[in-house]
């Protein structure tokens, strides 16, 4: 595993290196990594957001994908959020509410609130490769992270993309050492995210596809999550809806909604 | 007749001879005594390791040490539990699932080490049911769950009290089951102590979707110094019962930390002998070549009678054996003779005051115990001979270099 990592590592220097002399051409103009980490975080989460998705989990213990369909109201500039599960029927009701800086989970089957403590921020959430802390993304990407251009990368998936790199600012509550970017220069919406850990070390890609457009912006439809230690995982999220500046009910994020019952 | 001839000789200067005696014999006891004292300990800290928690052995899925994960377990069936059982070298076998959860209460939740025992074999192994303080051990009741005290503090829960446990099941389904605290247990480590929970075998089972799977299965050996042949055996054994490849691992490598704790104690030990040994050895040497340059008359005309310069070599190494002999045999008698008196073979000395909360702390028996292995005297001989082949090599040789008619003239 560790030789893996190691190998890992080993590619991703060299790859930098050739996106030093060769792979990449210079920018024409260059726009900042900042402005365009800026454009992509309003495409892709905006200031509040409805979704509508199913997650499909991958893994060696299961003879079939495990399918979750979730629903999730998304308020960033109030710093909450709200998730139900939907499907399958077993969790039917299992709801997630976010009010910085806490997290809570209601269990229908027992009826219970749980307070979900910091430190499970990384565990899975709902057993997928996503953990709590994409789910609620405690971290601002715009600042807690510093920004810096990598280049332009003329064909990747067959498209030009700029790439940046995020690396986070000191005593930020980040959880990763830096993330790579692939930006589409026209949609401003991102392609591909590596994560290295502290060490340097590539843990896991999300990429996405599958871009419709959603009122004025393209949106990825279709995200991948492959975590690089564990062999044969992946979760893919496929989007049903999505709906961007909503006004939403201040009662979403209420305890009394978490734990309704249907 | 050079073995006679020595004897007189040593026995001709009765006040040194004496003195050299006691350094040997003090040698000799220190020795073995200081190495049966570290065996002891290191063998009470092994014992009590073993038995807190890992188990001597310990059968889990290949790979299991390096991956903690679900994915990598033991499957569990009457006909493996049988082979386990029946193999030459097993005391005891206990099985666990060890898995991760969070536990609420309110608004109190911590995420710990959700441990899943077998009410009935665990005790064989560990000491665990020994460790409840407060309630009672798991027994046939459905699930119940045994806190850590602080952890029971931290979830503001007592006995009779309900947790919820909350985790993702080896399905990848979320799994919520709700527990009454049977009891509390206190454990070595406060941050153990605080992020520990057990429950049995057949609850964690449930809860993780686990069917007939564990984690691990921890096993207490008969002969503790024979793991290699119980681990071999048990290969073997489990092998034929098991479709995916399992591992067999000893304390050393389930508990590095240890096993090099005792490593580096060790090389400490055994550095400070070896300079007590020298020190011995340089005592030696001044003996016997005080002997031989008082002696330069007596060898001269010796050799000046006829004896071969060999035949004084070897007077002179006969003499430092016997002397080393001689120390040797007292003090083997002595060392073996003193635990026996003072009864401290199978009598540990008990510690009293703060280093005795604090080796409870970290979860030792707070006594100095004392273990004589055949290891001990054989070791002391063998040190005892090479000082006495090697403090008498100048002597002798100078002895037997010696000219008769310097030797005579000298005087």
């Amino acid at each position: 595993m560790r030789r893996l990592a190691a190998l890992g590592l080993a590619t991703a220097f060299a790859a930098a290196a050739a996106a030093q002399d060769a792979r990449l051409e210079p920018p024409p103009a260059q726009p900042s990594a900042r402005a365009l980490a800026e454009q992509v975080e309003a495409t892709f989460r905006g200031e509040a957001s409805f979704l509508d998705a199913t997650m499909s989990v991958t893994s060696p213990r299961l003879p079939a994908p495990r399918r979750v369909r979730f629903q999730s109201w998304d308020d960033r500039g109030g710093k909450r959020s709200f998730i139900r599960i939907l499907e399958p029927a077993k969790d039917r009701g299992t709801a997630f509410l976010k009010l910085h800086p806490n997290l809570w989970s209601w269990v229908p089957r027992v009826e219970r609130t749980i307070r979900v403590p910091p430190s499970m921020m990384l565990q899975s959430w709902m057993g997928s490769d996503f953990t709590n802390d994409d789910l609620v993304r405690e971290s601002s990407v715009l600042d807690d992270y510093d920004h810096r251009w990598l280049g332009v990368e003329p064909s990747h998936q067959g498209a030009r993309a700029f790439v940046i790199e995020y690396r986070p600012r000191e005593g930020a509550p980040v959880v990763w050492g830096r993330i790579v970017a692939w930006i589409d220069p026209v949609k401003l919406a991102p392609l591909r995210q590596e994560y290295y850990d502290e060490a340097g070390v590539k843990l896991r890609v999300m990429t996405l596809g599958g871009f419709r457009a959603v009122g004025d912006r393209q949106y990825p439809h279709h995200w991948s999550m492959l975590p690089l230690d564990k062999p044969g995982h992946e979760t893919s999220i496929e989007v049903n809806a999505i709906r961007f500046d909503e006004k939403f009910d201040a009662e979403i994020f209420t305890h009394r909604n978490l734990t309704r019952r249907e | 007749m050079i073995l006679r001839l020595a004897w007189r000789n040593i026995g001709r200067n009765k006040r040194r001879t004496a003195l050299t005696l006691a350094a040997v014999v003090f040698a000799v006891v220190l020795v073995v005594h200081m190495i049966a004292l570290t065996t002891g300990v290191h063998e009470r800290m092994i014992e009590d390791n073993v038995r807190m928690h890992a188990g001597h052995l310990q059968l889990t899925g290949a790979g299991y040490l390096e991956d903690r994960t679900l994915e990598r377990f033991v499957r569990w069936t009457p006909e493996l539990a049988a082979a386990v059982d029946a193999t030459p070298g097993v005391a005891a076998a206990a099985p666990r699932v060890n898995g991760f959860a969070l536990l609420s209460n309110g608004s109190a939740s911590q995420g710990v080490a959700l441990l899943g025992v077998d009410p009935v074999r665990e005790g064989g192994v560990s000491t665990w049911p020994e460790r409840v303080v407060r309630g009672a051990f798991l027994g046939t009741g459905e699930r119940e769950i045994l806190l850590g005290e602080r952890l029971a503090e931290a979830l503001r829960v007592d006995l009779g009290d309900q947790v919820l446990a909350y985790t993702v099941a080896y399905t990848l389904e979320n799994a919520y089951e709700l527990f009454t605290v049977r009891g509390l247990i206190h454990a070595p480590e406060p941050r153990l102590e605080r992020s520990l929970a057990l429950i049995t075998l057949r609850d964690a089972q449930a809860l993780f979707a686990y069917e007939g799977r564990v984690s691990e299965v921890a096993l207490l050996a008969r002969d503790s110094s024979r793991l290699d042949e119980t681990s071999r055996s048990l290969a073997a054994a489990v092998s034929a019962q098991s479709r995916e490849p399992l591992d067999v691992n000893p304390w050393p490598v389930v508990m590095p930390e240890l096993a090099q704790l005792l490593v580096i104690d060790n090389a400490q030990n055994y550095s400070m002998l070896g300079i007590l040994v020298v020190v011995v050895a340089f005592g030696i040497l001044n003996t016997i070549l005080m002997s031989v340059l008082e002696r330069q008359r007596e060898l001269g005309v010796m050799l000046a009678l006829g004896l071969a310069p060999r035949e004084i070599f070897r007077l002179v190494y006969a003499e430092s054996l016997l002397l080393c002999g001689l120390g040797l045999a007292l003090g083997l008698g002595l060392a073996l003779a003193l635990p026996a008196a003072v009864f401290m073979e199978g009598h540990p000395i008990p510690i009293r005051g703060d280093v005795r909360e604090m080796s409870e702390m970290f979860g030792f028996t707070p006594v100095i115990s004392w273990q004589l292995t055949a290891w001990n005297p054989a070791l002391a001989t063998l040190l005892m001979t090479a000082i006495a082949l090697l403090a008498a090599l100048y002597p002798a040789a100078k002895a037997a270099s010696a000219r008769p008619v310097d030797a005579l003239r000298s005087l």
